[in-house]
């Protein structure tokens, strides 16, 4: 739209003088044709990924194309201005008009153009900060809180006492462990992992507390098999899970249940994680709130509008939090 | 010594009843895997020391000690509660952090045997006498008060303020309810507002309408009502 008011503008100003109704009624095609031709070349560029294209490949293609728009522009002005009575087709078919009128709208469309791209480097640069930050974000999160103390030294304390009395689970339990500690170590260097990963780090986790909780938490899985392949932002889903234990089956004298339940559909991933116990939406004022928070901003920010997330009672016993994620292509 | 284990990971109390084996001195009495049980345990058994998780489902360990009259000797034991053990003075408790290493156990224990000499002059059912500790939690601080530094209790609608060396924490209860817990040789109660602590009084003088007014070591000065003076009088004339 914004284009149009600009295309207008732009008319009005190549004419001085007297303005007869023709005059404004062509004005208005024009504007108009001008919009239709932008509004198609952006979505040209857009589907072949201009904007990521470097400057030396770009630059040609962009030349190219607005002389090319300037051209087709000026045949298209044509059936409209004759019949208006402002051009005769003489004039309208004279070479050096086609040339000149055909360069005068390609100046347009190449400002047109350099005011696109400056406006989406702009734009997109504006996002990858704010992608960035909230990264930085999560990775300090990560380190306070994801790589919880509390769970690491119980967890060590409830494998001491085990290698006594269960020495084969003991041993799978330093297993689960080591795994979770490289896990977080080595998730800051990466963007998106796959949810069959991410699973596994959720299972060692659940795996780990069961030993912790013993009869307190019991764990169901519900995963479909497609599922696997999805990429999910690393530790998200982890994380969730273990608000699950620590909000949920931790406050429980009597323990709780853990769901974690996945269905692709219409080629989106949908995971619900189910857990014991009632979710007070005031009561995370401080720091599981920031961590939903981040959760659903970095949501956002990877996968647009395209992602779901919430967290609600389901009932009196179960909170239920749902993700819905698209199919990224890596 | 006879302790009680609380906890609510088995694992957990196994760990620590295991690492106890070596220690012939401490008798473990019983294990309780949340507060309400322990409350039970602790007035049924009446131990001379607990071993506390400050994390638990239902009521967490502060809570615990909070709702006791009297504190036994106290060794938090918690994985990793920075703040919470933060909110201790310094000197007032003593924690094992887990996973509970031997050397730091003996330590503790050490300590607690040194502490429990100093004042064997405790014993079962009895009121709370001077070598008697109370926890006093107030917002973002704890101490264990040994009453024989609390100078004098006052009223406060529904709460009771604690005076010991600069502070002034409060308690939820009724100074009644306090009266009838504590050893009336060690304290007095001097008016509907007041309980003082006698061994702080630094000297008496004659007040209006045949009332008293003390003085207590540190400044503090204390009205006695004119119906508990004769009272007073008597008891510290011998």
């Amino acid at each position: 739209m914004l284009y149009a008011a600009v295309q207008i503008v732009a008319a009005l100003a190549s004419v001085n003088g007297a303005i007869s109704t023709q005059r404004i009624i062509f004005l208005f095609y024009e504007a108009f044709f001008c919009f239709l031709l932008t509004h198609g070349f952006r979505s040209y560029m857009n589907d072949n990924r201009w904007l990521a294209m470097i400057m030396p490949r770009l630059i040609p293609r962009v030349i190219a194309s607005v002389l090319l728009l300037g051209v087709v522009m000026y045949f298209l002005r044509i059936p409209v201005s004759i019949p208006l009575g402002l051009y005769n087709w003489n004039v309208a078919l004279d070479p050096s008009n086609i040339l000149g009128q055909s360069v005068y709208y390609a100046i347009l469309f190449f400002l047109w153009s350099v005011f696109y791209f400056m406006y989406n480097y702009f734009e997109r640069y504006n996002k990858s900060l704010k992608l960035e930050a909230s990264v930085k974000e999560i990775e300090l999160s990560n380190l306070k809180s994801q790589l919880n103390p509390h769970f690491i030294f119980n967890a060590l304390n409830s494998i001491r006492a085990l290698v006594d009395e269960n020495p084969e689970k003991s041993k799978q339990a330093i297993n689960q462990l080591s795994n979770i500690l490289r896990n977080s170590l080595t998730t800051e260097k990466k963007g998106l992992t796959k949810f069959g990963d991410e699973l596994k780090v959720v299972r060692d986790y659940l795996g780990l507390e069961s030993i912790r909780f013993e009869e307190r938490l019991k764990t169901e899985f519900d995963i479909d098999p497609a599922s696997k392949n999805f990429l999910v932002p690393p530790l998200m889903i982890q994380t969730l899970v273990e608000n699950g234990v620590k909000h949920g089956i931790s406050k429980l004298t009597e323990g709780g249940l853990i769901q974690v339940k996945t269905k692709v559909e219409n080629n989106k991933l949908n995971i619900r994680i189910r857990n014991s116990g009632h979710y007070h939406i005031n009561g995370h004022k401080r720091r599981g709130g920031l961590g939903l928070v981040n959760t659903s901003q970095r949501l956002k920010l990877l996968y647009g509008n395209e992602a779901h997330f919430a967290i609600s009672n389901e009932n009196d016993s179960f909170v239920l939090t749902e993700i819905i994620i698209p199919h990224l292509h890596s | 010594m006879r302790a009680l284990i609380i906890d609510d990971e088995r694992l957990a109390r196994k760990e620590l009843a295991k690492l106890l084996e070596e220690h012939p001195s401490i008798e473990i009495v019983g294990e309780a895997m949340n507060a309400d049980e322990a409350e039970q345990m602790i007035n049924e058994l009446n131990p001379d020391l607990l071993f506390l998780d400050i994390q638990m489902p239902g009521r967490t360990g502060f809570q615990l000690l909070e709702s006791l009259d009297s504190v036994p000797l106290v060794v938090f034991t918690t994985a990793y509660d920075e703040f919470a053990l933060k909110a201790f003075e310094v000197n007032a408790l003593d924690y094992l952090l887990k996973p509970i290493q031997a050397e730091r156990l003996s330590e503790a224990i050490h300590k607690i045997m040194e502490k429990e000499r100093a004042k064997a002059g405790r014993g079962a059912g009895k009121k709370l006498g001077l070598e008697d500790q109370v926890f006093v939690k107030d917002g973002e601080r704890c101490w264990f008060v040994s009453l024989a530094n609390i100078r004098f209790f006052e009223s406060d609608g529904n709460y009771i303020k604690v005076y010991f060396d600069t502070n002034r924490p409060m308690i939820h209860k009724s100074l009644n309810a306090l009266d009838d817990r504590l050893d009336e040789r060690a304290f007095f109660r001097a008016s509907r507002k007041h309980i003082i602590n006698l061994s702080w009084v630094e000297s008496i003088e004659p007040w209006f309408n045949g009332g008293l007014m003390v003085k207590l070591r540190g400044g503090d000065k204390v009205e006695v009502s004119r119906r508990q003076a004769a009272k007073f009088k008597d008891m510290m004339s011998l």
